[in-house]
C-alpha cells in the first residue's frame, strides 16, 4: 500500500492521472472517502489521461455515468445503494464484464461485492483544510513508480 | 394455424434473433463478440427481417427469453419485444432461458444440465430429462452455488451434458465426473431459434401474454443473503 499526500485539488487530479497511466480494461477502482474528499477529481484525472473529454462529475443520481476515450470509463456512485438488489439493478455486475474501467465511489457501501483484484483507494483529510491523504493497494505498477 | 414467430435472446453475453415459421427456422442471427446488447440487437433484427424478407407487420407472435441473466441483458430483449408487439399488437411468449438452453440438446438421451454464470462461483441453473419421449423438467429455474449444483448431480447415474454461457466453468469444477459432459461449441450457447421454437410450442398451446404483461424473470442469488456493506457484516455479528 503507498500513501500520498496531495495539497490541493489540481494534486489530487494529476495522480488520477499518473495512476490511469497503469489501468488495464476490466480494472476496478473502488474509492473509499467521504464527501468533498476528492474521490471525483481523481476520476477527472483518470478521465483526462485516458483521452476522454467528457464532463466528469458524481453520478449520485443517475448512479452510472460513461466517459468515452481509449477506453471506456463506467463511474458509479455507490452513496445510495444499500442492497444486492440495488447494486444489481444499477447493471454493475454487466459493466464488470464491459472491458471498460470501473471507477466505485462509496464502495464503503458495496464491499462485499467487489472483486478481489480491486484496486483500492482510500481519501482522508490531512491536517492542512485542502490537504488530503491517499492511500492506494492493489496498483503495484503504480504503487513502484512512486518508489 | 401457421404462426410466424420472431425470437429475441439476449439474456446474456451473446445475442440472437430468429424468425421460425410451420417448424422451420427461416433465418436466425447469432452474435457473440460482447457488444452491448443495446446497440446491436435492432440492426439485427433489421437485417434478419430484411435478408429473410418478411416485414414485420406479418409476424404472428413474438418471442422472448426472459431470464434468468444478466440485468441489463434481460431488459434489453424484453423491452424491445415488449416494444414492437405493442406497436404491432401482437402477442408474445415468455420462454425460460434455461428451458431454451436444454432445448438445444433435444433428440439426446442425457440428463440436461442448462447453466449460465452468475459470477462468484454461482450459476443459474435447471435440470431436464432429455430422451426420445422428449425434454420433461426436474428442477425449476433456480441460482445456486457450483460446489451445491455438483454435490446434486452426483446423485445421477445418467449422462450429463452440460450447457449454457456456465457450462465450460462447471466442467473444470467436475472433471473428476466420469459421467459429465460439454455440449459442442455450436449449441452451447443460447440460441434465438431454440427461444423460436419453444415459443411457437407455448403459442399452440394458447400461453400468450399480451406485450404490456410481459416481464424481465430474476433470480436471488445465494450471495444476496450476505451482507454488502462489511462493517453492516461486523456490527450484525456483535
Amino acid at each position: 500500500m503507498k500513501k500520498i499526500i496531495s495539497n490541493n485539488v489540481d494534486e489530487t487530479i494529476n495522480i488520477g492521472a499518473m495512476l490511469a497511466k497503469h489501468l488495464k480494461p476490466s480494472d476496478v477502482l473502488a474509492l473509499f472517502g467521504d464527501l468533498g474528499s476528492g474521490k471525483t477529481a481523481l476520476v477527472r484525472g483518470i478521465a483526462k489521461e485516458l483521452g476522454s473529454n467528457d464532463a466528469v462529475s458524481s453520478p449520485t443520481f443517475a448512479l452510472v455515468h460513461e466517459y468515452h476515450g481509449i477506453m471506456p470509463i463506467y463511474h458509479f456512485d455507490m452513496y445510495r445503494v444499500s442492497s444486492w438488489d440495488d447494486l444489481y439493478s444499477t447493471g454493475f455486475f454487466d459493466y464488470l464484464e464491459n472491458g471498460g474501467i470501473c471507477v466505485v465511489e462509496w464502495s464503503e457501501n458495496i464491499e462485499n461485492a467487489l472483486p478481489e483484484s480491486a484496486i483500492k483507494v482510500s481519501f482522508e483529510k490531512g491536517e492542512q483544510e485542502n490537504e488530503r491523504i491517499i492511500s492506494i493497494e492493489g496498483c503495484i505498477e503504480f504503487e513502484n513508480t512512486i518508489g | 394455424m401457421n404462426l410466424k414467430i420472431l425470437s429475441v435472446e439476449t439474456s446474456a453475453v451473446s445475442a440472437s434473433t430468429a424468425i421460425f415459421e410451420d417448424n422451420v427456422i427461416l433465418g436466425e442471427f447469432f452474435n457473440n463478440t460482447r457488444q452491448t446488447h443495446s446497440q446491436t440487437l435492432m440492426p439485427m433484427l433489421k437485417a434478419l427481417l430484411d435478408n429473410c424478407k418478411i416485414n414485420i407487420n406479418d409476424i404472428d407472435v413474438f418471442a422472448v427469453s426472459t431470464g434468468p441473466g444478466s440485468f441489463t441483458g434481460v431488459r434489453i430483449g424484453v423491452s424491445a419485444v415488449k416494444g414492437m408487439a405493442m406497436v404491432h399488437s401482437k402477442p408474445c411468449v415468455e420462454v425460460s432461458t434455461l428451458e431454451a438452453i436444454a432445448f438445444n440438446l433435444k433428440g439426446q438421451d442425457c440428463i440436461a444440465c442448462a447453466v449460465m454464470d452468475a459470477r462468484c462461483n454461482q450459476v443459474y441453473n435447471a435440470l431436464f430429462d432429455v430422451s426420445k419421449n422428449g425434454i420433461k423438467r426436474i428442477t425449476e429455474d433456480r441460482a445456486l452455488s457450483i460446489y451445491d449444483l455438483k454435490k446434486e448431480l452426483e446423485m445421477h447415474e445418467k449422462n450429463i451434458i452440460l450447457v449454457g454461457d456456465g457450462a465450460n466453468l462447471c466442467y473444470n469444477n467436475m472433471l473428476d465426473m466420469k459421467n459429465i459432459f460439454i455440449a459442442p461449441e455450436h449449441l452451447i450457447f443460447q440460441r434465438a431459434s431454440s427461444v423460436a421454437i419453444l415459443g411457437a410450442e407455448y403459442a399452440n398451446d394458447k400461453k400468450l401474454v399480451q406485450a404490456s404483461a410481459l416481464m424481465p424473470f430474476y433470480l436471488r442469488l445465494p450471495q444476496a443473503e450476505r451482507e454488502l456493506n462489511k462493517k453492516q457484516n461486523n456490527v450484525t455479528q456483535i
